[in-house]
């Protein structure tokens, strides 16, 4: 926690900390730690995966991170901005993606986006232009006054995309972006995501798919029992392996099958 | 397998107290209100035992009462239990006799059933005059509970299953709307021959008795009585009852598990592209995009619906005893009812919203904007509600006199009402049914936290608004002056209290927004 004091960036001069700095982060449910501090630096116009095995804390890291659940220990800090003592500025800048969580799918398509981008108090006439941009760029058009509870899985998940895009924040924090998700859509959204990172967004995903996170991803932390166990450049956390190994390897556990002798059909 | 269903029903009821302290402090609270409530009843009857033949007469009428209540609890706020709904288990090879037998004994393990075999326990106790009473007494009593349980589940299942299509909801309502139009009369007309209530009483007992609903309750006092033969015989036709209720029971499981209904939704038609419907059409701010996502709910979603037809409605009904006995004063309530009620009915919104809430937190929505936006579209169904009840009623009554004095209790109440519900609905949210689960259904363990929000939100609105209410009653008594004074105090008092209320919850929603989530997650 020593690099705390110098974590937001310093006024006028180019921004260089951080898009997401968290610091000894932590939460436990009952007698279950699921976070056990964290210290995480997503760099800023990064395309940073965030792996780790089911139950690992990830929805809980990224929760606290946007200001959906308050953290037991530890602060976050969103381009500067301490995301539990000055919420408004930071949830301005912050797109979410939850997973798990519910959306307001009496309402259509179109009135779904346009709501988030007048919850962030955008003015009605360009939350609607902007939404019926992105719901022309995620292939929704057809759909936009479909009640969203009458969409499948990936709709559904393009649609609540489109709610974090809606204000234009500068990070987009994305919890599990591509399950249930067909692959022409995934393309989509990957290509989307790549257009935000370029031209300075920053995106953080969580994800248990290796070979997604290798192929899109700038930067890795691997997290496991609510403890980061490795972070930094691609690169650098697969140590020349590839991440999937290198992700088991750090995790532990063994990959043998072990007994359900009865399951193996063709023993007899 | 029976025993796993009831222990599946013992773990689900444990786990209710594993929430967040505040929660279970409320259920604690609300379990001892009821459970203080429910001894206090259980000792009143078993009291009944020196006096043979009020015992005879009105355990009768209790248990009867017992059964039509057990009938009606599904159709009802308190609903029946989705974790008894046989549908659940149709992708489970249970047999369906065992799932059938299971279930019921699974609903024994609910407060609603404790509360009854504890009231039944007093009616063993009030029985006990003679040895054979008391044990005519032990069989009746478990035939008429089991009854009761059993009707009540099969009611349920035919219920959830009529709800799932919109016709169905619509026959539910009008059924809702017909035994209300049925049981207000009676009980007037009951209220109105109170001078030989007692022959009254009798004869309804002597009636009931040869009805399936007092077959078992009326067994254990012929027995103490001396007529061994008659309670022999409806011992044996309570008996048959429950053999009966059991195979109507049983069926229902089979259909349900043979041909489960599928999910319940309604294909809605497309909206035209670009069309924002409510959203489109006012302000747009985040205060007024709340209040026309809400209202868009109203229409859209069953489970608001139910209660919000009531709301309006339910003033009616003081027309009743109005027109069945000469209670002329009751009409004048009709404005202030309907404020009561449909500001009282905001004290749990926000839980409606479920995980979905996300959204407001994610999006840093001022809680300003969340706390007054909610209530918008209750202001614009109330105003014209109150206006429209408070000078009907006036005009029912025919003393426009009293109007001045009226209007003001209403403005009163429904501020007080708005206030306290906003503020309530942060801090003591209570489980309803999830988006998409039928409006009847009420969560798992939620009958105290939610009987406690409830008292809690009617007291607090009654006690904010009562400078109002003596002024009114004031009013009522003769003295001229109190009227206006009433109205004048009555808006004064319910704007500023609203206003104040709604700000205080606003600073209250800023601080707990992430909390409140957390709460409605669970």
């Amino acid at each position: 926690m020593t690099d705390q004091l110098d974590l937001p960036a310093p006024q006028g001069a180019p921004a260089v900390g951080p898009a997401i700095a968290m610091r000894g982060l932590g939460k436990r449910f009952g007698d279950v730690i699921a976070v056990k501090g964290i210290d995480l630096d997503v760099p800023r116009g990064s395309f940073f995966g965030l792996v780790g095995p089911n139950g690992a804390g990830k929805t809980t890291t990224l929760s606290m991170a946007t200001g959906l659940l308050r953290p037991d220990a530890g602060q976050v800090y969103v381009l500067g901005h301490d995301v539990w003592s000055d919420p408004v500025a930071a949830k301005q800048l912050i797109g979410i993606l939850p997973d798990g969580l519910r959306i307001f799918d009496r309402l259509t398509g179109l009135q779904l986006i346009v709501y988030a981008g007048l919850l962030h108090g955008l003015a009605r006439e360009v939350a609607q232009a902007r939404a019926e941009e992105l719901l022309a760029a995620l292939g929704l058009t057809e759909a936009q006054g479909k009640l969203v509870v009458d969409y499948s899985a990936g709709m559904t998940k393009k649609v609540t995309l489109a709610t974090a895009l809606i204000h234009a924040p500068r990070v987009l924090v994305l919890d599990e972006p591509f399950e249930a998700v067909d692959p022409v859509s995934a393309a989509t959204i990957r290509g989307i995501l790549a257009d935000f990172v370029a031209a300075g967004g920053t995106v953080i995903l969580s994800s248990h798919v290796m070979d997604l996170v290798e192929r899109i991803c700038t930067h890795v932390a691997v997290i496991s029992e609510g403890l980061v166990l490795a972070q930094g450049t691609l690169d650098d956390v697969r140590a020349g392996g590839s991440l999937e190994d290198r992700f088991v390897d750090l995790v532990g556990g063994s990959t043998e099958v072990e007994g359900l002798a009865w399951l193996r059909t063709s023993s007899d | 397998m029976v025993a796993h269903l009831v222990r599946l029903k013992l773990d689900l009821l444990r786990n209710t107290l594993r929430r967040s302290r505040a929660q279970t402090i409320g259920i604690v609270l609300g379990l001892l209100y009821g459970g203080f409530l429910v001894v206090a009843l259980a000792v009143a009857v078993a009291a009944l035992r020196g006096t043979l033949d009020s015992a005879r007469a009105l355990v009768t009428i209790g248990g009867s009462a017992g059964i039509i209540l057990w009938t009606l609890l599904p159709l009802l706020a308190f609903g029946s239990d989705p974790t008894l709904d046989a549908t659940r288990f149709a992708t489970y090879a249970v047999p369906s006799r065992q799932l059938a037998i299971g279930l019921v004994l699974g609903a024994l393990v609910g407060l609603p059933a404790i509360a009854s075999m504890v009231l039944g326990v007093g009616v063993v106790v009030a029985s006990s005059q003679t040895v054979w009473s008391t044990i005519t007494a032990l069989v009746a009593v478990p035939i008429g509970l089991l009854t009761a349980i059993t009707v009540s589940r099969w009611i349920s299942s035919l219920a959830t299953g009529a709800v799932s299509s919109r016709r169905g909801r619509d026959i539910t309502a009008i059924v809702g709307f017909v035994l209300l139009a049925v049981i207000l009369p009676v009980s007037s007309f009951l209220g109105e021959s109170a001078g030989d209530a007692e022959a009254l009483v009798r004869s309804a007992a002597q009636v009931l008795a040869w009805t399936p609903l007092g077959w078992a309750w009326a067994a254990p006092g012929d027995v103490a009585a001396g007529e061994l033969t008659l309670g022999l015989l409806r011992l044996g036709l309570a008996g048959v009852g429950l053999v009966a209720a059991m195979m109507l029971w049983d069926r229902a499981v089979r259909a349900e598990v043979q041909a489960p209904r599928g999910s319940a939704r309604v294909r809605s038609k497309s909206a035209a592209a670009g069309d924002l419907g409510v959203l489109g059409r006012v302000p747009g701010t985040p205060a007024w995009a709340v209040g026309a996502r809400v209202l868009t709910y109203w229409l859209r979603d069953p489970r608001y619906q139910v209660s919000l037809m009531m709301s309006p409605v339910a003033p009616l009904a003081l027309l009743i005893p109005y027109y069945s006995s000469d209670l002329a004063w009751v009409p004048l309530l009709m404005g202030p009812l309907a404020a009561f009620l449909l500001s009282w009915s905001e004290h749990n919104a926000t839980a409606y919203d479920s995980t979905a809430f996300w959204m407001h937190v994610g999006a840093g929505v001022p809680g300003r904007a969340d706390r007054f936006g909610r209530l918008l579209p209750n202001v614009i169904v109330a105003v014209p509600v109150l206006a429209v009840y408070s000078i009907v009623g006036v005009w029912i009554a025919g003393r426009w006199d009293l109007l001045a004095g009226v209007v003001g209790l209403a403005v009163a109440l429904l501020g007080a009402g708005y206030a306290v519900s906003s503020m309530m609905s942060i801090v003591l949210p209570y489980p309803v049914p999830k988006p998409g689960e039928s409006p009847f259904q009420t969560p798992p363990g939620a009958v105290g936290m939610t009987l406690l929000a409830q008292t809690v939100s009617s007291i607090a609105t009654v006690v904010v608004a009562a400078p109002v209410l003596v002024l009114g009653l004031l009013a009522w008594s003769g003295s001229t002056w109190a009227g206006l004074v009433a109205l004048v105090v009555g808006i004064a008092l319910g704007v500023a209290v609203a206003w104040f209320g709604v700000r205080l919850s606003a600073a209250t929603y800023d601080r707990r927004a992430p909390d409140l989530l957390l709460a409605l997650s669970e």
